[in-house]
């Protein structure tokens, strides 16, 4: 038995090769798991648990079937759907989880998170960030009609868009010192991320003691899963159907 | 009350027979039997916990009784210097081996009757000798016939004394 770790699926109704892996995945793959963790970016844009559309129940549907099954799914919050609220994880029967959260891997505690964290040197992003996890702005713009919502959805990815196609390659990656003051921050040699879409696992020394660091890769071109168990790590891609 | 000796000193632990009775019955029950006589800390990781009881040097398994059942919904947290008792994933398949956490690990304690969520059962903690605990945290550790984190030098207990019980 193995916990597997997805992340940045990015779902989206223009891409429905990947909402096709991603429910083959949940109805095969993850029912032999032994839990499930989606941390961040499962779908493109998320405006809210009442924005009711096709995408939301199939996928809301094919998670409540796997936690059915009596496979714990957890979730933590992306930059792309921090507004999945508790409606979505009743509905889903997912297990949200704070924006950092420490586990038990076999018996070894793992940080996990989604990553944009850790991208310290896009100062412009992590202004952004901290203004859209806001309690009180995200409260407002529930308020706001789903049309409207909808259309400031598109701005932002728009503005994002734009943004990364300016930024150096080395900007929009994790900082080392950022990676290293987050697994001091929780006493954990072990790290497990998403957000920036270069899956790898990384191995070094810190304080004199060997640390890892996984990254989960995104699902636009192919799927990218993490498979623990006792005997170690393995990231795995998956293969979109032609078609 | 019982007295951990160790190549490295002596560990003082007191045990909280009111809150894990079966735990406690079971680890008295190895030490009685002397199961823990020659075993090794094989698993140490700093800032995490020292893990021990269950191997012999050169990382042979002793042969153990039946698991016992998870008794980690007492309350008890795993905070700095209490005693738990290791597992595999399976929460109810504690043996011999048990762990000291050095540090407040809470991603240990029991949440929910689950799979994941049961954590792991304290069953008491040290009352004396807790440097020698940290001492055993920070030896050099390296990989040993597939586990990893096994003391570079063998860290063993020497003899299990119980005390008034």
């Amino acid at each position: 038995m193995a916990t597997l770790f997805v992340s940045d699926l990015h779902l989206d109704p223009a891409r429905p090769a990947t909402t096709a892996l991603f429910l083959d995945f949940l109805a095969r793959q993850a029912r032999q798991a032994e839990a499930c963790y989606i941390l961040g970016d499962l779908f493109e844009a998320w405006i809210g648990d009442d924005d009711d559309t096709e995408l939301g129940r199939v996928v809301v549907n094919a998670l409540r079937s796997l936690a059915d099954s009596g496979v714990p799914v957890y979730f933590l919050h992306g930059n792309r759907d921090f507004l999945i609220g508790p409606h979505f994880a009743s509905e889903s029967g997912i297990q949200l989880l704070p924006e950092t959260e420490v586990i038990d891997l076999y018996g070894e505690p793992v940080l996990l998170l989604h990553g944009d964290t850790l991208c310290t040197d896009d100062v412009d992003y992590q202004a952004f960030r901290a203004q859209v996890r806001n309690p009180v702005w995200q409260a407002r713009l529930l308020e706001q009609p789903l049309a409207q919502r909808r259309a400031l959805a598109g701005q932002l990815r728009e503005t994002s868009r734009q943004a990364l196609q300016q930024k150096a390659t080395d900007i929009t990656d994790v900082n080392p010192a950022a990676v290293n003051q987050a697994l001091r921050a929780h006493g954990v040699r072990r790290m497990i991320h998403g957000h920036t879409h270069r899956p790898a696992i990384h191995e070094w020394t810190l304080d004199e003691l060997p640390v890892r660091r996984a990254v989960l890769g995104d699902w636009y071109v192919q799927g990218s899963v993490l498979r623990c168990d006792e005997a170690g790590w393995c990231l795995e891609p998956l293969a979109l159907s032609i078609g | 009350m019982v007295n951990l000796h160790t190549t490295l000193g002596i560990i003082g632990i007191e045990l909280d027979h009111g809150k894990a009775p079966a735990t406690t019955a079971n680890f008295l029950q190895y030490a009685r039997d002397g199961f823990y006589e020659g075993t090794l800390f094989h698993r140490v990781i700093p800032n995490f916990m020292i893990q021990g009881g269950g191997l012999e040097p050169g990382m042979t398994q002793k042969l153990t009784r039946e698991p016992i059942r998870n008794e980690a919904d007492n309350g008890l947290q795993n905070q700095v210097g209490t005693i738990a008792m290791a597992r595999t994933s399976d929460p109810h398949s504690a043996t011999a081996q048990f762990f000291i956490n050095v540090k407040d690990n809470d991603f240990l304690d029991h949440r929910s009757p689950t799979s994941q969520g049961w954590g792991y059962c304290v069953f008491g903690r040290v009352v004396a000798g807790m440097d020698v605990v940290n001492t055993i945290a920070k030896v050099p550790t390296t990989a040993k016939r597939g586990h990893q984190d096994v003391p570079v030098d063998d860290v063993m207990i020497t003899k299990v004394e119980i005390i008034g019980e």
